[in-house]
């Protein structure tokens, strides 16, 4: 019995749901794709997303047609990427910072440890953005995600 | 692995696309040398600038490494660019 299902069964037992609504969550949950993130995380082997997947749609109107960026970056290289945060000279993470808290942002830069930056990338996995955004003339949609 | 080969894709407005194969392991087999003479300047340069020098040279290894499979395309009916690393 998934994880899910289990606290259907338990808001039943103690009264927060009558016996309809659970029959209709659980038929909800059933529906889901056999593939969808929820079922992957409960049998316990999440599988980690390769790429980060950028893409976005721009149409303008009177124009020719839509523009469409479709960008592909390994996570791997993300990994590696903000292991180039370490290799700020101690003067220049200094300056960054003052410049940091000069815009009124309480974040200080050297406080940064490859520890953090690795849960960083792991939590990416969870990521998906999703902008869809209407102007006079043009329609333009972004979308982030891990795949 | 390092990236061997990138695939440039460039289409016109007729449609006509043109795919270039750049055999980046050329690329690779001629900045090694290149590489081992400048290193010295290179390790001094980061010393200077107070860099770990190794700690970088690792760091732009991984990023080399983990170059494969990145994949970039912009497409327009003008116009349309794509590259790929494999």
């Amino acid at each position: 019995m998934n994880e899910h299902r289990r606290q259907i069964l338990q808001m039943l037992s103690e009264g927060k749901i009558s016996a309809d609504e659970a029959e209709r969550l659980i038929a909800a949950l059933e529906e889901r794709p056999a593939g969808s993130s929820e079922n992957v995380s409960d049998s316990g082997a999440k599988a980690r997303p390769k790429y980060l997947r950028v893409q976005v749609d721009s149409e303008d109107d009177g124009h020719e047609g839509p523009t469409k960026v479709n960008v592909r970056v390994p996570m791997q290289l993300l990994r590696a990427g903000v292991k180039l945060a370490g290799l700020i000279p101690p003067q220049a993470l200094h300056r960054a910072n003052v410049a940091i808290h000069e815009k009124g942002i309480p974040f200080d830069l050297s406080q940064i440890k490859p520890e953090n930056l690795e849960e960083l990338i792991d939590q990416l996995s969870d990521l998906s953005v999703d902008v869809d955004q209407k102007d006079h003339a043009t329609k333009v949609k972004v979308k982030v995600f891990c795949e | 692995m390092i990236p061997f080969v990138a695939v440039v894709s460039l289409r016109g407005r007729k449609s006509r696309t043109l795919r270039i194969w750049v055999p980046l392991i050329l690329l690779w087999l001629f900045l090694v040398p290149l590489g081992v003479l400048l290193s010295p300047l290179v390790f001094i340069v980061f010393l200077a600038c107070r860099v770990n020098p190794f700690r970088a040279f690792s760091v732009g290894w991984q990023i080399l490494y983990a170059l494969n499979d990145t994949e970039f395309e912009i497409d327009h009916p003008s116009a349309g660019v794509s590259i790929c690393v494999f």
